[in-house]
């Protein structure tokens, strides 16, 4: 009961906590390596660097645009049946949304062409887990309330719209100055699988009438489905008493993450342009690209309508066949007017592809760029992408596909360099989530040590339990403006 | 470097000032969360026309057993708290009839009996809510057990007399309200 208990609070706080993958802190951090994941046409000065494997960049998000722990939680002498009614049955919206992500680099690292000293070129394995929930309200109050004494209300089904997967992602990429102006950058991207869960195209409803002949009528019109992959190799594990349940899931994830499961290509794309000496204007498409999910899919769909008054018994007819089982044969009736089936066909899904953009304007004194004192590749040291000023501001739009369609954030930022030891980033982001979100990070370059930290939503952290959103991304890198 | 260890402390303190507070939270409270929705629908549909009543000689023209498993699958059986079963007879044949609802337990034990007794045509709608549960309702294990239901019916008055409504039958609709914990 106890794990039960924990296990729920903990898929509450799963839910009312995810949040989107915005990555405003880290975005066109020309200081840190990983600021390329999110701008692959970002400008780079270094020579090459690399990360420290599973350290190099260590990233988790979670928010929610509808109740935080403490609206349930808090210990405020209010019964908490009338706060998850009012809070969370009536008051969140079909449109909150409750998602997050995680994202580990495995390996990672960047080297300057030899023959190219115009290109950089970076690399690695990140692992990568992500997942949405959007609030199922009529579901909710359905399973909270039921359906008595609620003639005529239509319970949507299309509500419940949810998606999750964890994989492995396998990349390559080109940063190219192109010009004194602009740089251009690609990444290509291999998807390797390891488990997925969707369910986004959900429709129909559930309404109670009053009846024809009975005197009520229950109608139940669907067109619902659940996609799955991965997850059946682990409940096999877990069933399999022969099998270390522990042993048996992580040879099942290191062979799906490592191309033993649903593969999948992708592509970013990315660039920096110089509007004038101080002013640069970047943008980037993140994570365009598709998995084919197949091997160990498991699909299951609900689809057909049916309407029931009970048991009819109508008198001749019903005398015909003295051993009818009406009971029976209403419950062969539904399953056959709404067959819940099952399948194990391949399916596709799309990454959720992000969009980034900022405008940033530098000023202040000039600070030394480490490029300037090994520009082995011949450029002149005054171009306008070594140089780096002491203070940068701007403003970020973010972009995100969502199953619902786009969500957006807009911030702005002040970046501030101490020599070309020490950088601070601080962000304040607006969004449907938060109009208070201030973050902090740093990037300190420690001779060849690059370390960084950077968290969100700061202001929320005086009640943690009451933050919507909570997030922190950290990484050590070695980097070298040396030779390679 | 002095600068730059001032900023390093003073980033690390804004931090450590704003991280470390958090209402207090009681997550005990969880024991005490109840979750009992109400469903209702539908349960039994009777209809016999006053002719097939004046063709079968006798007094009880029709008895028949119905297996109904709604009550005692597991997820209402376990759950249920109390409830309310709703019925409507409506008589427009021209005899006095005497309907019997039984509720059956699997191994054919009768747990309840609901009689109603309805004049010829016209007469009004009969309609009698049953409650189960709570303080003043019958047992609700009545309603955990009951695996099959038993309708009778029989004609208090002859075999040959018609009603002059249109198409005159004896009618039974049943329905049920029940409430669950669901936690």
């Amino acid at each position: 009961m106890r794990n039960l208990k924990i296990v729920l609070i903990a898929l509450f706080w799963g839910y009312t906590t995810l949040y989107a993958q915005n990555k405003q802190l880290l975005y066109d951090f020309t200081e840190i390596p990983q600021a390329l994941m999110v701008n692959p046409g970002m400008q780079t000065t270094y020579q090459w660097y690399a990360g420290i494997p599973a350290l190099s960049g260590i990233s988790f998000q979670a928010g929610s645009s509808g109740i935080t722990v403490h609206d349930i939680f808090a210990d405020d002498g209010i019964d908490i049946n009338d706060k998850i009614r009012d809070r969370a049955i009536f008051g969140m919206k079909i449109t909150d949304e409750l998602s997050g992500t995680y994202q580990i680099e495995l390996l990672s690292g960047g080297f300057r062409a030899k023959y190219k000293p115009t290109d950089f070129y970076s690399f690695g394995i990140y692992h990568e887990g992500d997942a949405i929930a959007y609030w199922p309200k009529d579901l909710a109050i359905l399973a909270y309330e039921g359906n008595a004494d609620m003639l005529g209300r239509r319970f949507n089904l299309s509500h419940l719209k949810t998606r999750g997967e964890v994989l492995n992602v396998f990349h390559f990429g080109v940063n190219r100055q192109m010009n004194d102006k602009l740089t251009l950058g690609g990444r290509a991207k291999i998807y390797s699988g390891i488990t997925d869960f969707n369910s986004t195209s959900n429709d129909g409803y559930f309404v109670t009438n009053p009846g024809q002949n009975n005197l009520l009528a229950n109608t139940l019109v669907a067109d619902m489905q659940l996609r799955t992959s991965g997850i059946e190799g682990i409940r096999d594990v877990l069933n399999d008493d022969t099998v270390d349940d522990v042993s048996g899931i992580r040879k099942i994830l290191t062979k799906r993450g490592f191309f033993g499961g649903d593969l999948g290509l992708g592509f970013d794309l990315g660039f920096s342009y110089h509007l004038n000496e101080q002013t640069v204007f970047t943008g980037s498409l993140i994570d365009v690209g598709f998995i084919y999910h197949s091997g160990d899919t498991r699909n299951f769909t609900l689809k057909g309508n049916a309407t029931i008054e009970g048991m009819e018994v109508i008198l001749p007819e019903a005398l015909a066949d003295p051993d009818a089982d009406f009971w029976q044969n209403l419950v062969d009736d539904v399953q056959d007017l709404v067959p819940f089936e099952e399948d194990s066909n391949g399916y596709i899904t799309f990454r959720p592809t992000k969009l980034y953009s900022s405008i940033r304007y530098n000023f202040g004194k000039q600070v030394q760029s480490r490029a300037d004192c090994n520009c082995s590749y011949k450029v002149s040291a005054k171009r306008s992408s070594t140089i780096q000023y002491t203070n940068s501001v701007g403003g970020q739009l973010y972009a995100i596909n969502r199953p619902r369609g786009p969500q957006m954030a807009l911030s702005a930022f002040y970046l501030r360099r101490l020599g070309n030891v020490m950088a601070l980033k601080t962000t304040y982001t607006i969004d449907k989530f938060s109009q208070t979100n201030i973050g902090l990070g740093f990037s300190l370059q420690a001779g060849p040590v690059n370390l960084y930290a950077m968290a969100d939503n700061l202001l929320a952290y005086n009640n943690i339990a009451d933050s919507h959103y909570a997030s922190f991304q950290l990484g050590l890198n070695i980097i070298s403006w040396g030779k390679n | 470097m002095k600068n730059i260890t001032k900023y390093i402390a003073t980033v690390l303190l804004s931090i450590g000032l704003v991280s470390s507070c958090s209402e207090r939270q009681d997550f005990d409270q969880y024991d005490d969360i109840s979750v009992t929705p109400t469903i209702e629908g539908s349960v039994l549909y009777v209809e016999s026309p006053e002719s097939i009543i004046n063709q079968i000689v006798g007094v009880n023209f029709f008895s028949q057993n119905f297996n109904f498993d709604a009550f005692s699958e597991d997820f209402i059986a376990e759950r249920v708290l109390d409830g309310i079963v709703t019925y409507e007879v409506e008589n427009t044949t021209s005899k006095e009839l005497d309907i019997t609802v039984e509720f059956l337990d699997d191994g054919g034990t009768v747990l309840d009996t609901e009689t109603f007794a309805i004049d010829p045509a016209p007469t009004a709608i009969l309609r009698r809510d049953i409650a189960y549960g709570g303080i003043s309702g019958r047992s609700i294990d009545i309603i955990r057990n009951t695996s099959s239901i038993r309708v009778s019916a029989q004609n208090r008055g002859d075999n040959s007399s018609v009603s002059s409504l249109p198409d005159p039958k004896i009618i039974l609709r049943s329905s049920a309200k029940l409430r669950i914990r669901l936690k």
